[in-house]
């Protein structure tokens, strides 16, 4: 059922620039780091000389969490937006499917809209490696995947929260500035001890072990996930 | 135009723009009294001006651009929810106005935002007691500086507000030129030519470079932020009165 729940959703933002976008986040990282390292590159390969694609990986990285906290708020605001513009939150809810049907199916479409983007980053990566020159038999790969993909289920608590809000209001002004306020604060969180889930993506925390921000991220993730759907279940719609 | 200012007035008046207004200038204030708390004996030169630099980098470098599309996004957001725009047009006025009536609308929304950035920066200085005078020249010119520098920011979101009727995807716009801050506000090559880093350049003190008593040099003020914002403001307002609704 939630295949076919996700199929009318994936047809509903066809056309909507959303898949624009799903690229465009990798490829203006991408860009900027090919910007940063085109006009440095004598000074940062002699910086990163004994390991280059970790310099590279790092300076991706860097961008990518900012990128993808504002990222996923867009993605949420304008899947929700489909139905807030054309008041048509009546005429979905009164097809054969249940609400939490409906509120999961969009939490999973930003879920794979952000897959395919850190997918994409992880391609455009190695590309931007080879073609600065970067020997393409010595790719880090398992440490390339797990810093794209552990932000990314990390960030997990803040696509379920953006999700929510972006279709509990009308006004998309909120969820936006929350979105906003979001990736701003992230960028300062490393103030803050282990508790606050704005740190996690950044996959920093007390113990030196990513899996830990991973896990709290998921479970975190599942729980405002859940908290949302009781919302939208009890929810009165437009 | 006092009387449409007067309506837009109304249409904002209730709604969550005020909200949206103090978050940044508190999201700063915290920032700022964590800063001088956690550096406090490391200050060599004036904490108010420590404070203003700490504050400005998070409000200035991503904030306040991305706060300038949010704005404009919101003053559009009657006319494309409800076909206001047929409406709006068919009154006595003509589309020029609506559209420059709007465009300073935003501006003044961004200088409230900036008084309040103020308020919380003096807010800040007189509870924690900071020593010395209060550098009156410095802090104001960096909040009139940061002001000035969204102009050409407020009218590229107010030209794709009006075209496009989706609240995120003008958005969207914004964020993409605002992000990639991030890397040029590091870079004194590139960053005067950039016009969506002048609001961070524009707010940080410094004595080298600047005209004036702005904290840009002559050629980012005119050529950079002059120059875009008449480019971004004629065309956004040739495409609004040629515009189908």
């Amino acid at each position: 059922m939630i295949m076919r729940v996700m199929a009318a959703e994936l047809l509903k933002i066809r056309r909507k620039m959303i898949w624009f976008l799903v690229v465009l986040g990798p490829l203006g990282v991408v860009g900027l780091q090919a910007v940063n390292f085109g006009l440095r590159y004598d000074y940062l390969t002699k910086q990163y000389a004994n390991d280059l694609w970790g310099g590279l990986i790092n300076n991706v990285t860097m961008m990518m969490v900012p990128t993808l906290f504002m990222g996923l708020a867009i993605l949420a605001s304008m899947t929700a937006g489909i139905e807030h513009q054309t008041n048509a939150w009546k005429q979905t809810l009164a097809l054969p499917i249940t609400r939490t049907q409906v509120f999961t199916g969009k939490f999973l479409l930003s879920v794979l809209l952000l897959f395919c983007s850190s997918t994409l980053l992880i391609v455009g990566t190695v590309g931007l490696g080879a073609a600065l020159g970067f020997d393409l038999g010595d790719v880090p790969y398992k440490h390339l995947l797990e810093l794209i993909y552990y932000p990314y289920l990390a960030i997990m608590p803040f696509i379920a929260l953006q999700v929510w809000l972006s279709v509990l209001m009308h006004n998309q002004a909120i969820p936006l500035t929350v979105g906003i306020v979001g990736t701003v604060f992230s960028m300062f969180s490393n103030r803050f001890d282990d508790w606050m889930p704005y740190k996690w993506p950044y996959l920093d925390n007390a113990a030196d072990n990513p899996l830990f921000s991973v896990a709290a991220g998921v479970v975190t993730g599942i729980v405002v996930l859940a908290a949302g759907t009781l919302n939208f279940v009890r929810k009165d719609v437009k | 135009m006092v009387r449409m200012f007067r309506s837009e007035w109304l249409k904002l008046r209730k709604s969550v723009i005020w909200l949206l207004a103090v978050v940044s200038p508190l999201l700063a204030a915290l920032v700022g009294i964590l800063s001088i708390l956690d550096d406090a004996e490391i200050i060599g030169g004036s904490p108010w001006l420590y404070a203003l630099s700490m504050m400005a980098a998070l409000h200035a470098m991503l904030f306040l651009p991305l706060l300038t599309g949010v704005y404009a996004a919101l003053v559009c957001r009657y006319e494309h929810a409800g076909g206001g725009w047929k409406q709006l047009l068919s009154l006595p006025v003509s589309r020029s106005q609506v559209y420059l009536v709007k465009f300073a609308f935003i501006m003044l929304l961004l200088a409230i935002t900036q008084l309040l950035f103020l308020a919380a920066l003096l807010g800040i200085g007189l509870s924690l007691g900071f020593p010395g005078p209060i550098p009156w020249k410095e802090i104001i010119v960096a909040c009139l500086g940061g002001w000035i520098a969204c102009l050409p920011l407020a009218a590229l979101q107010l030209a794709v507000s009006t075209a496009w009727s989706s609240f995120a995807a003008p958005l969207a716009v914004n964020v993409i030129f605002t992000l990639p801050n991030m890397l040029v506000a590091n870079s004194a090559e590139y960053a005067p030519y950039y016009p969506w880093v002048q609001p961070m350049l524009a707010m940080m003190p410094r004595d080298e470079m600047s005209f004036g008593a702005f904290n840009v040099s002559p050629v980012t003020l005119f050529a950079v932020i002059g120059g875009s914002f008449l480019l971004f403001l004629a065309s956004g307002w040739t495409y609004f009165s040629k515009k189908a609704v």
